[in-house]
């Protein structure tokens, strides 16, 4: 039925996504390393912005490579009525469409899902939206550092005692992407065990307070609102970042006291010792008490050493002891290669490029081994097998600019 | 009726990764039985927030199927941490080391495990990825560990500070940050464990709808590690084409500009200006001072120096000092300018929006009292998913076949 025979969990779901710059992408390339056959609908007169900003070849887009690999491309301008008619008649033969076009857009297409639901009646129809789709600010829009902002993430980054920092800029998308996978798959199970589809609506500040739940009931239960602790933790000290040798820093964190007296007696009896008033930092009461004492102490200590060097020493000790990973040393991470998260795949011109692959290793998980597609690559598949258009039907179409 | 209705799931988790999955699961109404240690329960039990208002010494007023003495329980039934992480569950307490004969019959009876240990627990209790493969073919087994079941020895020994970091997200964070200051945890205590956990469902989900057509269960292992790297796909993938910059720079993530976060009379907002039309909103705004008119209409996206963002941000400062927040968002929106609150819980609690999609729901828990509980961020139009029961008390587990594991009439309907 579907194109490529890649295995995987939803081998055999067609997906249509009618998406645009990260979150939406995102959705279908987990379900694209799911296994479904992910279908992205493109056209000439409103390419994504991954595809043209700053980019001399559309078809070499650094931006859009990097979010859509595993899936299909088919032009078809969903501005004139003829393609919306065929968009539709790809939605029927499909199991799942997502969207997360600006609020009201699908409205104005013409492709809501009451309409879709009429030519598709067991579609899986999710809806992404800063806010949802429905309620009183429904209608507002912003970008992903808003939705951290709007979500409660962004308060809780930052320096103790200053303006909250916010997460990095790129934060949030992709999380608010994984949702709607979820809610996806969720309600695909249920149309299967039931043949009934449903409407997802997916809301990206929601899914930025869904990684900070226990704070919000730290709220509902105690009254108490949290705010920007630096790097500190409420039932760990030390739990810091510290700095090394060469602008390198080192992430420690010591869960009990038995932990902390291992990490004290290196601090005073090794090469590069620093003095420790251990009376101040027996306990973790003790030391969350003296925190501002306890960081400088190992502030003090770990920035005479190397932090590799360090890093193996502790860990040897059973101290969760990692190094904060630069740009570099993250895309040459030995472990990612040796795993093959960091994998290559075959683009459309034949060359192969890196990509990133999924956060998963499944026993049965699906192959992974194409790029994302040039505009419009799937054509031919997409209109003659799926939609059984003939050669003169196509040629009509094309005349008319409904598809390019 | 909701969307997992008849599956059931046995969880082994033990810690927040793992609990955070089974309570996604349990949201969608799979039925999920959490086993505990026996008079101790799951270290998320002893980790705060902790009630300061529930009585102490109240008696969890007849619980069914709890088995467990009520003077031993008190202090583990407080915890805010567990009460939000394990929702709609049922507790067993069982020993799953001494009690293999019990662990096997309930394995007979569920459609997947949820579990966070180490391989050599997944082991010890038959359910690596070999046995799961040779002895439970049926079954969808998901570990979920910080590097993967076998992470290298310099990475044996990690809180979720130690994967955030090791993903790339904790040395850029915040955004521009300062080189002589420490790179940063993500926000709250657990976001990476929260990240996997989602990742952990959505795996499981789709191995599950797998399982109902072929039969076949499968081995998943998700990596905290590869889960938040990939959440960074879209730069990552870049650098690693060589399109966008590696360094050992604190900003590689970042983008140029004066977006940021700003003080304001009650609080803080976020302002994103990136293009042209951000910029003329924003004149509108401020009621196009000197200072504006005086930059040129496009420097957002041609000529965004340094100089001009300083000037830009300070004006901002000013500014706000007299705008509260809700306000400036709303005349900005109107504007077209990306002008937004940053929320607080109690923001979050009171928001319109939330209210109007009962993102906080309220449960009644024995020992807790009444609560609301901030929930999932999709809303389903058959299948609402939602925390059906508030988290089971130590050993409380209601369902009558899981007490009396030689009898499954589930199990004739699910191995077909």
């Amino acid at each position: 039925m579907t194109k490529r025979n890649r295995g995987g969990p939803l081998q055999g779901v067609r997906v249509v996504e009618l998406t645009k710059v990260w979150a939406g992408p995102y959705t279908g390339k987990l379900l694209a390393f799911l296994g479904a056959e992910v279908i992205r609908v493109e056209s000439e007169k409103s390419l994504d912005v991954t595809r043209v900003y700053g980019v001399s070849d559309i078809n070499n887009a650094p931006g859009f490579k990097a979010v859509n690999p595993e899936k299909l491309s088919v032009q078809i301008d969903m501005k004139s009525a003829e393609g919306i008619q065929l968009l539709l008649d790809l939605v029927q033969k499909s199991d799942v469409l997502i969207e997360n076009l600006r609020p009201g857009a699908v409205q104005r297409l013409g492709l809501d899902y009451t309409t879709v639901k009429a030519v598709k009646p067991d579609i899986v129809y999710t809806s992404m939206g800063m806010y949802g789709n429905e309620g009183p600010l429904s209608y507002q829009t912003g970008y992903a550092p808003c939705f951290a902002a709007l979500g409660g993430v962004s308060a809780l980054v930052g320096y103790e005692n200053e303006s909250p920092a916010g997460m990095n800029v790129r934060y949030a998308d992709s999380t608010f992407g994984a949702a709607a996978a979820l809610a996806t798959v969720a309600a695909l199970y249920h149309r299967n065990e039931t043949g009934r589809g449903q409407f997802v609506d997916v809301s990206a500040v929601e899914a930025m307070s869904s990684m900070i739940g226990d704070a919000l009931m730290s709220f509902t239960l105690n009254g108490e609102i949290a705010t920007s602790t630096g790097n500190r933790h409420p039932d760990m000290a030390p739990h810091g970042v510290y700095p090394c040798l060469d602008n390198e820093w080192i992430c420690v964190a010591v869960r009990d006291d038995k932990t902390w007296h291992t990490l004290a007696q290196q601090m005073t009896s090794a090469a590069g010792s620093v003095e420790v008033e251990m009376s101040r930092f027996t306990t973790l009461p003790q030391r969350k008490a003296n925190e501002d004492a306890l960081d400088h102490c190992l502030a003090s200590w770990t920035q005479s050493q190397r932090a590799d060097e360090l890093v193996e020493k502790l860990q040897q000790l059973g101290i969760a002891a990692t190094k904060s990973l630069n740009s570099i040393e993250l895309i040459s991470d030995v472990h990612l290669w040796a795993r093959e998260f960091y994998r290559e795949v075959h683009g459309p011109d034949g060359q192969s490029q890196s990509i990133v692959g999924p956060g998963w290793k499944m026993s049965r998980g699906a192959t992974i081994e194409n790029a994302a597609p040039s505009l419009g690559q799937h054509n031919d598949y997409i209109f003659g097998d799926v939609l059984g258009l003939s050669e003169a039907e196509r040629r009509a179409l094309d005349g008319r600019g409904v598809i390019r | 009726m909701a969307a997992l209705s008849g599956v059931k799931i046995l969880e082994l988790a033990e810690s927040v990764s793992g609990e955070y999955c089974g309570k996604l699961l349990a949201d969608f109404g799979a039925e999920v039985i959490k086993i505990e240690t026996p008079g101790v329960g799951s270290p998320t039990r002893r980790m705060g927030p902790f009630s300061r208002t529930a009585p102490s010494k109240r008696q969890p007023a007849s619980v069914p199927g709890s088995t467990t003495s009520d003077a031993r329980n008190e202090d583990v039934e407080r915890s805010g941490l567990f009460a939000y992480l394990n929702t709609g569950k049922q507790s067993i307490e069982l020993d799953l080391l001494q009690n293999k004969s019990i662990l096997s019959r309930l394995l007979s009876q569920v459609d997947a495990v949820i579990d966070d240990h180490t391989l050599e627990w997944l082991s010890a209790l038959g359910l690596d990825a070999v046995q799961q493969q040779c002895m439970h073919p049926g079954l969808v087994v998901c570990s979920i560990s910080n590097f993967g079941l076998e992470p290298p020895q310099d990475r044996l020994h990690a809180e979720d500070l130690n994967v955030f970091h090791s993903s790339g997200w904790g040395f850029h964070t915040p955004t521009g940050g300062d080189p002589t200051l420490p790179p940063l945890n993500g926000a709250g205590r657990f976001l990476p464990s929260y990240e996997a956990g989602l990742e952990a469902a959505l795996c499981i989900s789709a191995a599950l709808l797998a399982k109902r057509q072929t039969g076949e269960g499968q081995f998943i292992e998700i990596s905290k590690q590869e889960v938040l790297a990939s959440r960074v796909d879209y730069v990552l993938a870049q650098m690693m084409g060589g399109d966008m910059n590696v360094s050992q720079c604190r900003t590689a993530l970042d983008l140029s500009g004066p977006a940021g976060i700003f003080p304001c009379e009650d609080g803080f907002v976020y302002i994103w200006l990136s293009a042209p039309a951000h910029w003329q909103g924003l004149r509108e705004l401020l009621g196009d001072p000197a200072w504006m008119q005086a930059f040129p209409e496009n420097w957002l996206e041609k000529a965004c120096t340094p100089e001009r963002v300083a000037t830009c941000r300070r004006h901002l400062v000013q500014w706000l000092k007299t705008q509260g927040k809700e306000q400036a968002a709303e005349r900005a929106q109107q504007l077209g300018v990306t002008l937004v609150a940053v929320n607080n819980a109690a923001d979050l609690v009171d928001s319109p929006q939330y209210q109007f999609r009962e993102f906080f729901v309220e449960l009644e828990h024995p020992v807790l009292g009444n609560l609301k509980y901030p929930t999932v961020p999709y809303r389903m139009s058959e299948t609402p998913a939602k925390p059906m029961s508030p988290a089971p008390l130590l050993g409380q587990c209601q369902a009558v076949e899981w007490q009396q594991p030689q009898t499954h009439p589930a199990q004739v309907e699910h191995n077909d």
